[in-house]
């Protein structure tokens, strides 16, 4: 304000001097404004990740402790399937790749997209590399829960996608879900022996990494000299392994859920403090700027005053 | 239906959502709001060929009825 005031002051005072003064001072002031635009739409955008971070914070907790009681259907499915395990799922795999809707994040989305499509490359960091189920044919059927991973993977992987969900994660994800989704996958018709489940495994609040479950289907289970030591009758083993279908994707659901919290969490809590740091240095500038056009102005009113 | 014929119209875990739905609406008011969350699906599913997404459907239409305010994350 003391600037502009001066500014009048010296136009009204010195007419000859401005018309060589006023470029520089014009360029400073034109700095000047795209400063406090800057500013203003920095603080606006700290003040949303900082919102954001808060909201995914509260969330964080009740996605854990959803993901530890869902965890236990996975942890009961693996039980029965414990004697089945040393005849890994050879055969067709069907990849159902879990991930959400929404971004802002982090790598969540592209973490489940990479390792699927390395899964399928037969690459020596797949994740499923280190069981025995190691060939992947390269047209294998992939179902994906999630609107961004499926805008990723439609692009990389196009021709394998069979059947794609949506609607999932804005909360935790329940049972129904899990069910509705099992239940689409065994009515679509696509031909697999074992369902092998891409999701985000959660590590720690601050880390979470791609993991692979594999769930064998009905047909193999019936055809596993381990499952026959049971002695079940074909109705329920089509159950069985219908509902197990259904836990494991449950499973996997509530724990991609709260990796994607936690990510979410991180990543708005990088960008408030990469925008505070911002802030910061623009403020800086922009005080610089500003008393180096006062100090223009003074020149100019000082060498103006001499001159008379 | 008797119990060896539901098998050839629906997968067990469409029946067991079936049953759970039962359950769910004869319980008592207020555990039965707690339960109905429990109960809650908005899925949507969409069928594809050839890298070219179908129409995009509803797994169970009447859940959408009742419209919530949707938060931006």
């Amino acid at each position: 304000m003391f600037a502009r005031q001066t500014q009048t002051a010296v136009r009204a005072a010195a007419r000859p001097s401005t018309i060589l003064a006023t470029p520089p001072q014009a360029r400073n002031m034109a700095t000047l404004r795209e400063l406090e635009l800057r500013l203003k739409s920095v603080r606006n955008i700290e003040k949303i990740t900082k919102s954001m971070k808060m909201i995914a914070s509260t969330k964080l907790a009740k996605a854990q402790r959803a993901m530890q009681a869902g965890k236990q259907y996975g942890a009961a499915n693996a039980e029965v399937f414990e004697t089945v395990k040393e005849e890994a799922a050879s055969g067709r795999k069907l990849f159902v790749v879990v991930s959400s809707d929404k971004g802002l994040c982090g790598g969540i989305h592209s973490s489940v997209t990479k390792a699927t499509r390395r899964a399928l490359a037969n690459d020596k960091e797949s994740p499923l590399a280190d069981s025995a189920n190691a060939t992947v044919e390269s047209d294998s059927p992939i179902m994906v829960v999630g609107d961004k991973s499926k805008a990723q993977l439609s692009r990389a992987l196009g021709g394998n996608l069979v059947m794609t969900f949506n609607q999932i994660g804005r909360d935790v994800p329940t049972f129904a879900d899990a069910a509705g989704v099992a239940d689409l996958i065994t009515k679509s018709g696509a031909e697999y022996d074992s369902v092998v489940l891409i999701y985000n495994k959660f590590v720690s609040a601050l880390s979470y990494e791609p993991s692979a479950m594999v769930v064998k289907g009905e047909k193999s289970l019936k055809d596993s000299d381990a499952f026959k030591k049971y002695e079940m009758e074909d109705d329920f083993t089509k159950d069985l392994a219908e509902f197990s279908l259904a836990n494991a994707v449950f499973s996997a659901l509530v724990e991609g859920h709260a990796c994607e919290i936690s990510a979410r969490r991180n990543a708005m809590d990088n960008a408030s403090k990469n925008a505070s740091d911002m802030i910061g240095s623009l403020t800086m500038q922009y005080n610089r700027g500003r008393q180096a056009a006062i100090t223009n102005e003074l020149v100019d009113i000082i060498t103006g005053a001499s001159a008379l | 239906m008797s119990s060896t014929q539901w098998r050839n119209v629906f997968t067990f875990n469409k029946y067991s959502q079936i049953t759970a739905q039962a359950v769910r609406s004869s319980l008592k008011e207020t555990q039965r709001l707690a339960a109905e969350k429990r109960g809650f699906t908005a899925l949507r599913y969409q069928k594809w060929e050839n890298g070219k997404g179908g129409e995009q459907v509803i797994l169970v239409p009447e859940a959408e009825s009742g419209s919530k305010k949707m938060a931006a994350v």
